[in-house]
């Protein structure tokens, strides 16, 4: 390489660094498009829209009261779950507004709505609720490849946002369709509030669905720990959003393995279904009918 | 001409393809038309489709030459050539397909020094590393042809590659319609999937060399009539998913099945247009298939779709066409023309060779039995360890990789001491150095390959090993201390910190690492000297309001008891600094 070569290749280099470093300024304000936030009435229309786009009832099946989990390192002392009552349930949808607002969930592009694709953690099929079962056999988790899909000991299939690389995997496993894709960035394409701090707003190309609410147990885990260190806890006193919201008190959060449960109380003596599909994966929120 | 005609024809189509790529990775999946149902579009398609391609090149050239059935030394070079333009296409698309492009390296089982692990039960981990090691071991393959005929060495290592390639074709497509079979969707379940894909893989490859050798202008019947045996293979398969699902695509079944039956005719098969039109539609067919097979109810195809179809048809012509010009002197070499053997170096079969005692075997053992020893040293490693404290990785789920694991170590074994001969021997390095452009062309090569292995290992070991800080739950704490009422506030003080800001702070204020390491910059250390210049107010805001990664524990905590924190990290922080003085 003589110096002229040199020169030239110098100052080439030279000159793509300084463009790369210069990238704000000539390209950022053309792209960064002013940020819009959608009004709360937004989600109320849609949350009407999604009830009047419902989905047709699952097939359900009977099932045994859930009981511990099989896989290795399960507390046998926890395991999270609703019940969600057939008979008290009128399909109102308070329960999908309330997720909304808790989870920070965005509204879904316009194409997509009308196609009846939403992001909403909690869907009407057939005039009741269904969500994420949190199966503790769930077939999402094991064809993850980065393991962001991932099962707490207590119970909840959890997300790992920051681990999810997009692959979609588990959204194409899962039986129900209970997962959500994040195929437009919600904050940049102004589709989403931050109603609730403690909940991160998901970026685009991660997986998201109903995580049961983990931030509202971990609070009160770590309350109760800082609180009354030395004893064990079991999620006493906690509550989903959903199940809050709920008018007629149908869905009911609780521990399976917690006698005292309100949950284990209301579902002891009433007959437990399933949708087919996911009846054999052991799934932790399941629905009320009849009493036996 | 007809080579400056076909990189044209590549270039037009992979210019406009580019935009559609570069569109679809700026506006990411949501650029293509996709499924409400599956989630997944046109790369997965188009990935299986040209990986099936690739499998097939390596076939044509290394089964044939494994089982003895001889193949011109052209033929066989562009088949293979074929397989490594096509890997690299396919290589592409599950990228794209990502949402998250830049978190890929998340998908490597590598034990890195986060500590983290890739999901070993997932197919999608399996796939990758099993066709990382097919291109590796392929393009091993392909250079070992390309110089067979300057050393005898190397030509003896053919046969003995081949047969290590032999199963890992079969091996890494049973893998890849694993993606589909292990599923819930019912289109995609089925014992049979393996065996399905790998037919549908060595017929489109089959049709693929075929479209190539009447671009170089000659016809090989054995090719052709393997072509057509396939034709008849694919419709059973598809007859027995219309007999088990009630599934039936008549375009594919004309376009994959029908219309090759063209072939039948002479003037059609005396044609080289004729020759081309019967293997483009068995392309389509096959393409078509796959397509529909990862959708099944998408009813629309997009701009961006067909944008990316003529990127991947566009970035293999082009590749291959370059590839085929700058090689044309070792492929060409031999004057020997397409379909002719050279009956010299062809390898004598041997035809009554007692159990054990062929010459391939005796080459292969050694490498073969340190490939198993390493591979069940591996699966039993993965096994008793599982990365996620609530995953249990049962042998199934490590099985996958056994034998690309075996391949990979075996061909590295048998390659170490060929390659050793031919880097010592004097002549050959005048060969292989004999022009200065040459020579700068290799240290531009090693440079690179310094870079990009210092990347990795760089991106695999950012900030070093690090350890998990001391976990203590708050059941650690001596329940006498809990009774004692001197010091309660404190004590609350340090619960709340185990409880709420050990996850990421560590117990001793220095970091649950392992945690942050992974997702968020490692922020700065509470030592006294900061704690100090930052002052009591800002940290209580900090703690309240948030900041940066650190969230907000406003309504969680009182203000009260963020005071109380603040005084319990000013009681870490000297411990930090009296251990760094001595």
């Amino acid at each position: 390489m003589d110096r002229r070569e040199f020169l030239k290749l110098f100052s080439v280099t030279v000159a793509g660094f300084a463009l790369f470093g210069c990238r704000e300024g000539v390209f950022g304000p053309s792209v960064k498009a002013a940020k819009k936030t959608p009004a709360f009435a937004d989600f109320e229309n849609e949350v009407r829209l999604a009830l009047s786009k419902m989905k047709p009832a699952m097939e359900l099946v009977r099932i045994p009261m859930p009981s511990a989990l099989k896989t290795p390192g399960a507390s046998t002392e926890n395991r999270f779950g609703m019940a969600i009552d057939l008979d008290a349930c009128d399909g109102c949808g308070k329960c999908v507004l309330a997720c909304i607002q808790e989870n920070n969930i965005p509204l879904s592009g316009r194409a997509q709505a009308a196609r009846g694709q939403f992001m909403h953690w909690i869907e009407m099929c057939g005039g009741v609720p269904a969500m994420c079962f949190h199966c503790g056999d769930a077939p999402c988790e094991k064809v993850c490849p980065t393991g962001a899909a991932n099962h707490t000991p207590d119970g909840v299939s959890a997300m790992m946002y920051k681990r999810c690389t997009g692959s979609r995997f588990c959204g194409a496993n899962c039986p129900v369709g209970a997962r959500k894709f994040n195929f437009e960035d919600p904050v940049d394409s102004g589709r989403s509030l931050q109603f609730n701090s403690d909940v991160p707003v998901r970026t685009k190309g991660v997986m998201e669905k109903c995580s049961l609410c983990l931030q509202r147990l971990q609070d009160d885990r770590h309350d109760f720990k800082a609180l009354h260190p030395g004893e064990h806890w079991r999620g006493r006193g906690v509550t989903t959003a959903c199940a809050a919201a709920c008018p007629k008190n149908a869905i009911i959060f609780g521990n399976w393995l917690d006698e005292k449960s309100l949950l284990v109380l209301a579902a002891k003596d009433r007959v437990l279904y399933a949708p087919k599909a996911v009846a054999s994966l052991d799934p932790s929120i399941v629905y009320m009918g009849e009493r036996r | 001409m007809i080579f400056r005609i076909l990189l044209y024809a590549g270039l037009a189509l992979l210019l406009p393809g580019l935009c559609a790529l570069g569109y679809s990775l700026w506006e990411g999946p949501a650029a293509w038309t996709t499924d409400a149902r599956t989630f997944w579009g046109v790369p997965v398609s188009l990935f299986v489709f040209w990986i099936g391609i690739a499998h097939a090149g390596t076939l044509i050239s290394a089964i044939l030459l494994a089982l003895g059935v001889r193949l011109d030394r052209r033929t066989s070079l562009l088949a293979e050539l074929t397989t490594l333009c096509a890997l690299v296409v396919a290589a592409i698309f599950p990228l794209m397909h990502l949402g998250v492009v830049e978190n890929f390296y998340m998908v490597i089982p590598f034990a890195d020094a986060r500590g983290s692990f890739a999901n070993l039960r997932s197919p999608l981990v399996w796939d990758f590393c099993c066709i990382a090691v097919y291109a590796l071991l392929s393009l091993v393959y392909f250079s070992i042809h390309l110089f067979s005929e300057r050393f005898q060495v190397l030509e003896d290592l053919r046969r003995p590659m081949a047969w290590l390639l032999f199963p890992l074709v079969l091996w890494v497509h049973t893998v890849v319609s694993l993606d589909f079979a292990v599923t819930f969707v019912p289109q995609w379940q089925g014992a049979f999937f393996p065996l399905y894909f790998i037919a549908g893989a060595i017929y489109s490859g089959l049709a693929m060399v075929n479209v190539l050798l009447v671009a170089e202008g000659c016809r090989v019947r054995l090719l052709e009539k393997l072509m057509m045996a396939f034709s008849f293979l694919m419709l059973l398969f598809w007859g027995w998913i219309f007999a088990l699902k009630g599934e039936w695509n008549f375009s594919v079944f004309a376009f994959g099945a029908l219309l090759p039956q063209l072939w039948w005719i002479s003037p059609v098969r005396e044609s080289p247009l004729g020759r081309l039109a019967v293997s483009f539609s068995v392309l389509f067919g096959l393409w078509l298939e796959r397509f529909f097979l990862v959708s099944p109810s998408v009813g629309s195809f997009g701009k961006i779709d067909a944008g990316l179809v003529a990127f991947s048809v566009g970035l293999f012509t082009t590749l291959l066409v370059l590839l085929r010009i700058k090689l044309r002197k070792p492929i060409e070499g031999n004057e020997l023309l397409f379909g002719e053997l050279d009956e010299k170096s062809a390898p004598v079969v041997e035809h009554h060779t007692e159990p054990l005692t062929s010459r391939e075997f005796i080459v292969l053992r050694f490498p073969l039995l340190v490939g198993v020893l390493v591979a069940l040293v591996y699966t039993l490693w993965a096994v008793s360890r599982p990365a996620f404290d609530t995953v249990s990785v049962v042998l199934p789920n490590v099985a996958p990789l056994f034998y690309p694991i075996v391949a990979l170590v075996a061909a590295v074994v048998l390659c170490v001491r060929p390659f050793w001969k031919i880097a010592t021997d004097k002549s050959a390095a005048d060969l292989v150095s004999n022009s200065k452009t040459h020579s700068l062309a290799w240290k531009i090569v090693a440079v690179f390959s310094f870079a990009a292995v210092g990347f990795l290992a760089g991106m695999f070991y950012a900030g070093g090993a690090s350890e998990n800080a001391i976990r203590q739950s708050s059941a650690d704490i001596p329940s006498e201390v809990i009774t004692d009422a001197t010091v309660p506030d404190s004590l609350h003080a340090r619960a709340v910190w185990n409880a709420r800001c050990s996850g990421c702070h560590g117990t001793d204020g220095k970091f649950n690492e392992k945690f942050i390491r992974e997702f968020y910059p490692v922020p700065q250390k509470l030592t006294a000297a900061r704690l100090d210049s930052l002052g009591e107010d800002s940290l209580v805001h900090v703690i309240l309001n948030g900041r940066a990664n650190m969230n907000p524990y406003e309504g969680r905590l009182t203000e009260s008891e963020a005071r109380a924190l603040v005084r319990y990290m000013h009681s870490l922080a000297p411990a930090d600094t009296m251990e760094v003085a001595p």
